[in-house]
């Protein structure tokens, strides 16, 4: 810390795992803490430890985590000077961030102007595209009138190919085309379709992924110009978009091929004037990479960054926005051996079904390479309100092998009793071995868990 | 809640003492402590009709919300309905709004939330007789904490 740091309390706006782990980098730091929190959490761990502890609404988060007003009023009555907004509810909301700082408060993450540029998919692929970072081709715009043209940009943009609504969204008004000789037909129908659903019949189209991978870089960027990228996750395992099991770096990537789109990454952060952490999204597949969208935030799979280079993402976050300087640069950043998340939900491993309730025991895990977040005790009541994270088990090792086994290790210790937990099915996909072999892509689960209820 | 510097965006210059002594009387009609304007140049003013809030730098400990209240057999917990620095007087100074012993009715006003310029009322759930101030004056309260009971009638 700098001798005049621009906040001394912080007001963590969030809850669970999250707002303990951003507690714990504040201790670090020397800076006091304020927690705010819903009805249904004030028997929460963090709560519990703040300096401050204020309760600011009832359970439901429209009032409580999700109101910008008595999160700032909040902030006043207790003295915070700064407000860490953690991952999901406000996180990357912009007219939050333009209005905690117009109250003169520090927004730990990046301008409202960056958050606005990223939140809308036109402009941030946009700028992307101008900074130098691989977008999906497509037809860059509105497809021509005339079908000679629409298949020349379908020829230079590569079967197969994905005609797409402007107007549409949700998985409506798209068709998939493979073979030319179907596009006529294709764009003729979408249109019509486009007209009927959404008064619009503009399409676009881009090359169709079939079985992409995720892949995200991790940016860490000060205000004195330095853009870092902290290397690769892949989050390829996904059930209905939301991301199951994580891992630092992804199998089977050679190292140059992910700094060449870590350092344009980090270009497009110097360009934009990026400020804080933030996740660049991909689609890779047969060794090209696709922008998919920037996550202006901390996410929730930054401890396997965190184990492979050995840099604290949240308190980088926090000296970032007491102006500081980041003290390390790209050819200090070391990727280590590697690291394995798991999301542990109170949830039904098969059915997925929520299982909030009263944790009776909470056996944890540990030895070499084995960390556990989570704001969860014995004793603790998973609330029905919220998502159903409950804690994140991580696995380093020195090498993918060594993190699998430690993981496995790990899980058999953890003895879970009064929520169901998913912890089975970590089990499952740590023996499986189309996982073992490394790469799968981002419906490779989804089609697992369906032949799983199969057989 | 707006910021008062967006309702008023030209509030440039003080008012006039008739003006101010004219808003501290709405304020006392409207049963408020406190008005502050401010603009983007730093200009502010506050208009005080009460004794002041209590500093918020002095907190040292925040009463959480009870899971369930803790009223006596019998009696109704008046809890808080926002967060805020409790303030049981009334705000022209004639006493308190619900003291021990007084016979309130439902909705009627019994405390006040004070959050640096704004306050929330706090209302009786049910007619009846404030048995006990169960909150301290000038604490810092959230959400649901208890702040009286009240045996009803």
């Amino acid at each position: 810390m700098n001798d005049t740091p621009r906040f001394k309390r912080v007001l963590i706006a969030n809850r669970g795992e999250i707002a303990l782990r951003i507690q714990r980098a504040c201790r670090q730091l020397g800076l006091e803490t304020v927690a705010v929190h819903s009805d249904a959490d004030a028997e929460s761990r963090h709560v519990r430890e703040a300096d401050i502890a204020l309760c600011i609404g009832p359970a439901s988060a429209a009032r409580s985590y999700l109101d910008p007003d008595g999160l700032l009023l909040a902030a006043r009555m207790t003295g915070a000077t700064a407000i860490h907004p953690g991952y999901g509810f406000l996180s990357e909301n912009a007219d939050f961030a333009d209005a905690v700082e117009a109250a003169g408060l520090t927004f730990i993450g990046p301008t409202g102007a960056s958050i606005r540029m990223m939140g809308d998919k036109i402009t941030a692929k946009r700028a992307m595209r101008d900074a130098g970072v691989p977008c999906v081709p497509g037809s860059d715009g509105p497809l021509p009138a005339s079908m000679e043209e629409v298949h020349a940009v379908a020829r230079d943009v590569g079967f197969p190919v994905i005609v797409k609504a402007s107007g549409g969204g949700g998985g409506r008004g798209m068709r998939v085309v493979t073979d030319a000789a179907d596009l006529t037909q294709a764009v003729t129908l979408t249109a019509k379709e486009a007209q009927q659903a959404f008064g619009n019949p503009t399409l676009y189209l881009e090359r169709f992924m079939q079985k992409p991978r995720h892949i995200e870089i991790q940016v860490l960027c000060d205000t004195h110009g330095t853009a870092l990228w902290l290397g690769a996750r892949d989050c390829s395992l996904q059930r209905r978009h939301q991301k199951v099991l994580e891992e630092a770096p992804p199998p089977g990537i050679a190292p140059d091929v992910i700094a060449e789109i870590g350092e344009r990454c980090a270009q497009a952060c110097r360009r934009i004037g990026y400020r804080g952490a933030g996740t660049f999204e991909f689609l890779y597949e047969d060794g090209v990479f696709a922008f998919i969208e920037m996550n202006t935030r901390v996410q929730v799979e930054h401890p396997i960054t965190e184990e492979t280079t050995g840099i604290d993402i949240v308190a980088a976050q926090l000296r970032i926005a007491q102006g500081e300087a980041l003290a390390i640069r790209q050819e200090d950043i070391q990727q280590r051996g590697h690291a394995i998340e798991c999301r542990l939900n109170a949830e039904d491993p098969f059915t997925f079904i929520p299982s909030p309730g009263t944790i009776t025991r909470w056996d944890l895990p540990g030895g070499p390479g084995v960390r556990v977040d989570t704001h969860v005790v014995s004793g603790y009541t998973v609330p029905p309100y919220y998502d159903s994270l409950i804690g994140k088990v991580i696995s380093h090792g020195g090498s993918r092998d060594e993190a699998i086994a430690r993981l496995r290790v790990a899980l058999a210790e953890m003895r879970v009793e009064g929520v169901s937990t998913n912890i089975a099915l970590h089990q499952d996909l740590l023996a499986d071995p189309h996982f073992h072999e490394g790469g799968v892509d981002i419906h490779y689960l989804e089609r697992w868990l369906a032949e799983r209820t199969a057989s | 809640m707006s910021n008062p510097s967006e309702l008023l965006s030209d509030f440039n210059t003080l008012p006039e003492p008739e003006e101010i002594s004219q808003i501290a009387t709405w304020l006392s009609e409207a049963g408020l402590e406190s008005l502050e304007l401010s603009n983007d140049t730093g200009t502010r003013l506050r208009i005080r009709v009460a004794q002041a809030a209590a500093d918020t730098a002095e907190i040292s400990s925040v009463p959480a919300c009870p899971a369930e209240p803790v009223a006596e057999v019998g009696t109704v917990a008046v809890s808080a309905p926002y967060f805020g620095h409790l303030c049981l007087d009334r705000p022209m100074g004639d006493g308190a709004f619900a003291p021990v012993g007084s016979m309130v009715r439902r909705d009627d006003v019994v405390a006040l939330l004070t959050l640096d310029t704004l306050q929330v009322p706090v209302r009786a759930p049910v007619d009846g007789e404030v048995v006990e101030i169960v909150a301290t004056p000038g604490a810092l309260l959230g959400y649901g904490a208890e702040i009286m009971t009240i045996r009803p009638s």
